[in-house]
C-alpha cells in the first residue's frame, strides 16, 4: 500500500509536531476512504482552524479551510449545493467543541449529511497549549497553570444526544479501529461523528508528565475504556459523561441511528 | 521490507512502541532533519511479512496505521 | 426573459433581483428589517429549483453561503446591523479566497440593538472597513425599490465578474416601502469555469488579476484557504507572496472603477451640489426637480467610491452638500475630492436618530452655507 493514495506528497513532510496524533488519524483516514473506494473528484474536505484543520490542505481532493469553529457552516452550504457530493469535516477540539460550539450541536440536531472527523488532543496546540473545553479537570495548560478548574466537554456525547446518526470515539492508540468505524460511518447518511482523541506530545504531554509520544500513546491506551467494557462493569451513559467517574473516556461506537437525514427530509 | 523514510520521520518511535514483534528499535542515526530514525532489526518477526509470504493479506499494519508522518512503506506488498 | 411590471416591498425587490442573476443558494438568520428576504426567499428559492435554509446565526449564514459559492451556486445572505457586525470575519474570509457571493445588509439604526426597524446608514464604513486586514470591497446603495432589484443584479453580475463578496446597502425604510417597479430583462453574468481536470497552473495574477473558479467536484482539486495563499493554494508566511496577494485582490477592484462604479448626475449645471445616496437621495431628487441651481450626484457604488466622476461632478460648484443618515461615514471621501476640485464650501447633513433627511432640512444646509 502507497502512503500517499490520497495525500498531496508535495507537501511531506507535514507540518505537525514529532508524534502528532492528527498523522495518525490520517493514515487512518487514507485507509478507511481507499478501502471504502470513495472518488476523490466526488469528495471535498472542509475544515477550520487549528492544527487538525491544516489537514485538508493535505488531501489531494477540494478543500476548503475556512475560520476558526465555522468548518460546519462552510460544510453544510457546499453540501446544499452540491447534494450529491461527499462532503467531509476535519475538526479539532477548540474548533468545534469551543469556538464552533453551537454550529457543532445545530448540525447535529439537523442530522445534517456530512462525516466529521474531529481531533481531540484535548488542548489548543497552533497557539502553544492552552486549555480548551475538553481538557481534563485538573490538568495543567499555559491557560491553567494550577490544573483546570473546569471540567471538560464529552463531545461524542454531546453529538449522540443533539440527534447525529453515527457517533464512535477511539484514539490514535487505536488505529485499527478507528479505520473500521470511519469506514462504517462513510456508509451511512446524515451527520456522522468520528472523536478521535490524540497524542499532543509537544503541549498537553509536555504539561502533563507524558512529554514523549510513547507515553502520550500509552496515556490514551490506559485512560480509555470500551463501551461494552463499561456495560460490563454495570456503568451506564451518565456515568462516562463525567469522565472523572470513571477516569477514562469511552471508546467504541457510541451511537449507530437511522434517523431521516436533513437531505432526505428537504428532498421528500 | 519496512523501509522507513527518513526525509519524512520525526522520529518520534511510536513504530517501536506499538510492533507486537519488536521489530523496531531505536535508532543510532540522527536524520538530516534531525531526527533519531528507528531501525527496521526484526523484520524476520512482522506478522504482515509472514502474512504475505503465505500469500495472504495484510493483517496487522499497526506500525503503517500509526506512523503519524506517512514514513514507513512495505515494499513487499504487491499493490 | 419578459418583463414584468409588479407592486414590491423592497426585500421581495431583492429577492426578484436574486433570482433573475440566478441565485440558487440562500441562508439566513432573522433579523429585522432584512427579515423580510428569508422569508420571501423560502417561497420562492424552491420554485426554480435553489435551497434555503435557515441557519443558527449570521455567522454560519455567510459561512453558508461561501461554502455553496464552491458548489458552484450563485449564493446570497441578507441581515440587518448586530447580523452585519458579526459577519465581517467571513466577509473578509470571502474577500481572500475570491468567493463570488452576495450579502444584503438592511441597515438600521445602531451601535448595537438599537433601533431594529427604523432606517439609518451606519454601516457604510463597516461595509468597507469591517473586516480586518487590508482589503479592497465593493457595496452598492439603492435609494427605491426599483434599485433594490437592480443594483441586486447588478451586485451579482459584479461579484462574478470580479470573483469578490459584493454588500448590498439597503435600509430599513427601503426593505418595507412598497413600490410599482419594472422586473427588467437585465444582461447576467455567470461564472467563467476553471478548465477541466486539476489545477495545473497558476490561480490570478498570470489571468490578469480574476482567475475562472475551480468549482469543487469537477476534479480540480484545489485547495482554498484563508491563509496567505500562493499562486497555487497552497499556504505561505512569505512577505513576497502577501504583497503580491494583497496587491492583486486590492487591485483587481481599485483599478477597475471605471467598471464598477455607477452613479447619477442630475442638473449637472447647478451652482449647488447635494451628494447623497440611499433614501436621502430620493429625498434630494424632490429638490432638484423644483430648482435647477441644486444639483445631484447619488453614487449607487459606494465603494470603490467613484472618485473621478465625483470631482468631475464637483468642479465649478459653489458648494457641495453631503447627506447622510449617519455621522458623516461618506463626507469625509466627498470632502477631500471636493477640496481637490476646488470646492470651498463643503458641509455635512446628518441626520441620526432613524428619521429621513426632508428636502426642507437640505435647503436650510445649503442656506446656511451661504449665509455665512
Amino acid at each position: 500500500m502507497e502512503n500517499f493514495q490520497i495525500y498531496r506528497e508535495d507537501r511531506w513532510p507535514h507540518m505537525f509536531c514529532p508524534g502528532c496524533g492528527i498523522g495518525t488519524v490520517m493514515s487512518c483516514f487514507q485507509r478507511a476512504f481507499l478501502n471504502k473506494g470513495l472518488d476523490l473528484d466526488r469528495t471535498a474536505f472542509v475544515s477550520g482552524i487549528g492544527c487538525s484543520s491544516r489537514l485538508a490542505g493535505y488531501v489531494y481532493a477540494d478543500s476548503l479551510h475556512t475560520t476558526h469553529g465555522r468548518a460546519l457552516a462552510f460544510a453544510t452550504g457546499l453540501k446544499l449545493a452540491q447534494k450529491d457530493l461527499e462532503v467531509v469535516v476535519f475538526t479539532g477540539d477548540g474548533d468545534l467543541g469551543s469556538i464552533g460550539g453551537n454550529h457543532f450541536i445545530q448540525a447535529c440536531r439537523r442530522n445534517m449529511d456530512l462525516f466529521v472527523v474531529c481531533v481531540n488532543n484535548n488542548n489548543y496546540g497552533m497557539t502553544g497549549g492552552q486549555v480548551s473545553s475538553t481538557t481534563w479537570h485538573d490538568y495543567l495548560t499555559t491557560t491553567t497553570p494550577k490544573g483546570n478548574p473546569e471540567y471538560p466537554f464529552d463531545l461524542s456525547r454531546v453529538a449522540a444526544t443533539s440527534g447525529a446518526n453515527y457517533v464512535a470515539r477511539y484514539t490514535t492508540a487505536h488505529p485499527k479501529q478507528l479505520v473500521r468505524v470511519i469506514e462504517e460511518g462513510l456508509g451511512k447518511k446524515g451527520l456522522r461523528f468520528i472523536e478521535a482523541w490524540a497524542a499532543c506530545p509537544t503541549y498537553y504531554g509536555r504539561y502533563n508528565k507524558m512529554a514523549s509520544p510513547v507515553e502520550h500513546t500509552r496515556w490514551l491506551k490506559e485512560n480509555s475504556i470500551h463501551i461494552e467494557q463499561m456495560k460490563v462493569d454495570g456503568k451506564t451513559a451518565e456515568d462516562d459523561i463525567d469522565l472523572q467517574v470513571t477516569g477514562k473516556v469511552t471508546i467504541g461506537v457510541l451511537r449507530d441511528a437511522d434517523r431521516m437525514s436533513y437531505l432526505e427530509a428537504i428532498q421528500r | 521490507m519496512k523501509i522507513i523514510n527518513k526525509d519524512y520521520c520525526k522520529g518520534c518511535q511510536i513504530c517501536v512502541e506499538v510492533c507486537p514483534k519488536k521489530v523496531y528499535s531505536e535508532g543510532t542515526e540522527i536524520s538530516d532533519m534531525g531526527y533519531l530514525v528507528p531501525l527496521v532489526t526484526n523484520y524476520d518477526k512482522c506478522i504482515d511479512h509472514n502474512q504475505i509470504k503465505k500469500g495472504k493479506k495484510p493483517i496487522c499494519e499497526l506500525c503503517i496505521l500509526s506512523c503519524p508522518d506517512q514514513a514507513i512503506i512495505d515494499d513487499s506488498y504487491g499493490d | 426573459m419578459p418583463e414584468e411590471e409588479v407592486f414590491l416591498q423592497g426585500n421581495e425587490a431583492v429577492v426578484e433581483g436574486a433570482l433573475r442573476a440566478g441565485c440558487r443558494f440562500y441562508a439566513g438568520y432573522p433579523i429585522c428589517p432584512s427579515t423580510g428576504i428569508l422569508e420571501t426567499m423560502v417561497m420562492r428559492l424552491p420554485e426554480v429549483g435553489g435551497t434555503v435554509i435557515q441557519m443558527e446565526d449570521e455567522i454560519s449564514s455567510i459561512a453558508a453561503v461561501i461554502g455553496a459559492a464552491w458548489g458552484g451556486a450563485k449564493a446570497m445572505t441578507a441581515t440587518s446591523g448586530p447580523g452585519f457586525s458579526l459577519m465581517q470575519e467571513n466577509l473578509g474570509y470571502a474577500v481572500i479566497t475570491e468567493t463570488p457571493c452576495v450579502i444584503v445588509d438592511a441597515q438600521r439604526s445602531g451601535p448595537s440593538t438599537g433601533q431594529p426597524t427604523l432606517p439609518s446608514h451606519g454601516d457604510i464604513m463597516q461595509a468597507r472597513w469591517g473586516t480586518h486586514g487590508s482589503h479592497s470591497i465593493i457595496a452598492l446603495a439603492p435609494s427605491n425599490v426599483q434599485e433594490c432589484y437592480d443594483l441586486t443584479i447588478e451586485a451579482f453580475n459584479l461579484s462574478e465578474k470580479y470573483r469578490t463578496p459584493v454588500v448590498l446597502l439597503s435600509d430599513g425604510e427601503l426593505a418595507h416601502m412598497r413600490e410599482r417597479i419594472v422586473l427588467k430583462d437585465l444582461p447576467i453574468v455567470n461564472r467563467e469555469e476553471f478548465p477541466k481536470g486539476p489545477v495545473t497552473f497558476p490561480l490570478g495574477e498570470e489571468l490578469g488579476g480574476v482567475s475562472p473558479f475551480p468549482t469543487f467536484g469537477r476534479g480540480h482539486r484545489t485547495h482554498v484557504t484563508g491563509l496567505t495563499h500562493t499562486i497555487v493554494g497552497y499556504p505561505s508566511e512569505s512577505i513576497e507572496v502577501q504583497t503580491k496577494l494583497l496587491t492583486r485582490l486590492i487591485g483587481k477592484i481599485s483599478d477597475n472603477r471605471k467598471d464598477i462604479c455607477k452613479y447619477e448626475v442630475h442638473n449637472p449645471k447647478a451652482e449647488h451640489l447635494i451628494v447623497a445616496y440611499g433614501i436621502p437621495a430620493r429625498s434630494a431628487m424632490e429638490l432638484v426637480t423644483e430648482r435647477a441651481d441644486i444639483g445631484l450626484f447619488q453614487p449607487l457604488t459606494i465603494w470603490p467610491f467613484p472618485s473621478k466622476a465625483f470631482r468631475r461632478a464637483a468642479e465649478g460648484k459653489k458648494s457641495v452638500l453631503v447627506v447622510e443618515m449617519n455621522e458623516g461615514h461618506i463626507f469625509r471621501e466627498v470632502e477631500r475630492h471636493a477640496c481637490r476640485a476646488g470646492v470651498e464650501e463643503i458641509e455635512l447633513c446628518s441626520k441620526l436618530g432613524g428619521g429621513i433627511p426632508a428636502p426642507e432640512e437640505m435647503l436650510d444646509c445649503i442656506s446656511a452655507m451661504e449665509g455665512e
